[in-house]
C-alpha cells in the first residue's frame, strides 16, 4: 500500500524493514557496486585493521534504508535525500551467530514544495543486540 | 584533463621536512580528488538487477518493466542510492596522470604516517531526478574538508570530506553525495593476550599536592586544605594560596555535612563500569569548599538542588575508597 500524503501524520512509525546479510550478502554486494575494499570479504584483511570480523558495506546499509522508506511510501514516490551515518560496524550473520539489521523510521515533517508533496524521516538501523548503529534521514516526494 | 590546483604550485614539490603532517594534510582541501571520470557502462537493467538481489530488494519499477511502465515512473528506474555505483572503477585501475590522483596522494601520506585503515563514517545523498537505463553519467570529486587528529573507537585518525557531483549526457545534475571517511591508525587487537579484566572505575590520579585528600578518604576523613598565611581554606587542593599567594598549608577535617550546589546526571555515552542513571553532584560544604561527587543513595529524580547531604565513604574495590554524599537523616551526628 503506497502512503498517501494526506494520511501521513508527523511522528508516525513507517513499518519495520529487517534485512539479513551473510558474508554471500557483502561478496554479491562488492560485485554489484564494484566497491572491492577488503574489509567487506576478506576477514583476515579486517581484523588486520581492528575490526572483530568482515563488516557490510556502508551503501549496503544505506541501501537498506532507503528500502524501508520505498516499501512504505510506495511504488509511485521518489527519494530526494538520503542521509547515513556509520555510527557502529555491522557484522555478517555467521552459522550459529544471526545477526539482523532492523530499519525504523519515523515521520518528522511533511510540507508542500514546487508543487511536490515532501516528508521527512528519522531513520535508524538497528543491529541484533538493539544499538543503533546506522542512525540516518530521508526525504520522500509521494504521490498525493 | 589537469588537476586544478589552487597554490599554483606543483603538488609534486618537495616538501619542506619540518612541515607538520596536518599542514600537509590542509594543502588537499579544496583540490579536486581526482580527475572527472565518465561511466564505463550507462545506467543498464543487468547492473540493477544485480543489486536489487544483492540487497534483496524486490521493487519491481527497478526490476520489471511493465511494472515500472504502470507506475508514476513510466518506465523502468535504476535505485536512486545506486547512484555512486555508475562512476565506480571497479577492478579496472586507470592509471592516473602525474598529479591527478590528489585522493591517493592523500591516502598515500596518511598510509606512510600510519593510518594505514579506512572506513567510511557518514554519507549523504541528493536525487535530483531518478536515472533510467541509457543514462551516462559522468562524476566530479572535491576534497571538502579534513579534519584534525581526532580519537574514535576505531582508533585515532583524519575525518575526509569528499563532495561528488553527477551529471548526465546531458551536462544537467542529476545528484550529488557527501561522503564522509575516516583515515584512521588501527587500534592494537588483543586478540592473544588474556581477556581484558571488567573495566575499573577510574583511579583518581594521586600527586603530592593531594595525596593528604586521598590518604584522609582512605581512613575515612574529609579533609580540606587551609592556608596557614591566612587561614582560608580551599579546593580542590593546589600548592599555592590564590588569596594570599602563600605556599604554606595545613588541613582541617570537614564534618562532611553541605548541600547539592548543582548536579547533572549523565546519560550518554555510559562509560563502563558506571551504572546508569545515576548523579554527579557538585556539594558545597559546611566549611564553605565545594567538590565534585556523587549523589547516591537517593532516585536521580529526587535529587535537587540545595538539599542538604552528608559524607559517605564507599569501598570500590580493594584499591579505591571514595567519598559519596547522601541525603541528610535526620540530625545524626557524624
Amino acid at each position: 500500500m503506497a502512503a498517501r500524503f494526506s494520511d501521513v501524520e508527523v511522528g508516525q512509525s513507517i513499518p519495520e524493514l529487517q534485512k539479513e546479510a551473510t558474508t554471500q550478502t557483502l561478496v554479491k554486494f562488492a560485485g554489484a557496486t564494484g566497491d572491492f575494499y577488503q574489509i567487506h570479504y576478506d576477514r583476515e584483511f579486517a581484523q588486520a585493521a581492528g575490526l572483530p570480523d568482515v563488516i557490510l558495506h556502508g551503501f549496503l546499509k544505506k541501501a537498506f534504508l532507503a528500502e524501508a522508506v520505498s516499501n512504505w511510501a510506495g511504488g509511485p514516490q521518489r527519494l530526494r535525500k538520503l542521509v547515513a551515518q556509520y555510527r557502529g560496524v555491522d557484522l555478517p550473520s555467521r552459522p550459529g551467530t544471526q545477526q539482523l539489521f532492523t530499519v525504523r523510521g519515523t515521520v518528522t515533517k511533511k510540507w508542500e514544495q514546487d508543487g511536490e508533496r515532501l516528508v521527512e524521516l528519522q531513520l535508524e538501523g538497528v543491529d541484533t543486540e538493539g544499538k543503533v548503529t546506522t542512525p540516518g534521514s530521508a526525504v520522500v516526494a509521494l504521490a498525493s | 584533463m589537469t588537476a586544478q590546483v589552487e597554490t599554483g604550485s606543483s603538488p609534486q614539490a618537495p616538501e619542506p621536512e619540518e612541515e607538520s603532517l596536518a599542514a600537509r594534510l590542509q594543502r588537499f582541501v579544496g583540490r579536486p580528488s581526482r580527475p572527472p571520470v565518465s561511466a564505463a557502462d550507462p545506467v543498464n537493467q543487468p547492473m540493477v538487477r544485480h543489486w536489487c538481489e544483492a540487497i534483496g530488494d524486490g521493487n519491481p519499477v527497478y526490476t520489471d518493466p511493465q511494472a515500472a511502465g504502470a507506475s508514476r515512473h513510466r518506465g523502468l528506474v535504476a535505485p536512486p542510492t545506486m547512484l555512486q555505483v555508475w562512476n565506480m572503477p571497479g577492478l579496472r585501475p586507470v592509471p592516473p596522470l602525474p598529479g591527478e590522483d590528489q585522493l591517493g596522494e592523500l591516502i598515500g601520506i596518511l598510509d606512510q604516517a600510519g593510518y594505514t585503515a579506512i572506513v567510511a563514517t557518514n554519507c549523504e545523498q541528493e536525487y535530483a531526478r531518478y536515472l533510467r537505463p541509457g543514462d551516462l553519467l559522468s562524476a566530479t570529486s572535491m576534497i571538502e574538508a579534513i579534519s584534525e587528529e581526532k580519537r574514535t573507537a576505531l582508533g585515532s585518525g583524519y575525518f575526509i570530506n569528499l563532495h561528488e557531483t553527477y551529471t548526465d549526457q546531458r551536462g544537467e545534475v542529476v545528484g550529488t553525495m557527501m561522503l564522509r571517511v575516516l583515515k584512521f591508525r588501527p587500534n592494537e587487537r588483543a586478540e592473544s593476550s588474556p581477556p581484558a579484566a571488567p573495566p575499573r572505575r577510574p583511579r583518581p590520579v594521586v600527586n603530592d599536592d593531594n595525596r593528604f585528600f586521598w590518604e584522609g578518604v582512605g581512613r575515612g576523613e574529609l579533609l580540606i586544605q587551609r592556608c596557614t598565611g591566612c587561614a582560608r581554606l580551599r579546593h580542590p587542593p593546589r600548592p599555592m594560596c590564590p588569596h594570599c599567594r602563600s605556599l604554606e598549608w595545613d588541613t582541617r577535617r570537614s564534618g562532611g555535612r553541605g548541600t547539592v550546589y548543582s548536579y547533572v546526571i549523565p546519560h550518554h555515552p555510559p562509560v563502563p563500569p558506571f551504572t546508569y542513571p545515576h548523579v554527579v553532584g557538585l556539594i558545597e560544604l559546611v566549611e564553605g569548599t565545594r567538590l565534585v561527587s556523587n549523589v547516591i543513595d537517593i532516585d536521580p529524580a529526587e535529587v535537587r538542588i540545595g538539599m542538604p547531604v552528608e559524607v559517605c565513604f564507599i569501598t570500590v574495590d580493594d584499591e579505591l575508597v571514595l567519598p559519596q554524599f547522601r541525603p541528610t537523616v535526620g540530625n545524626r551526628e557524624r
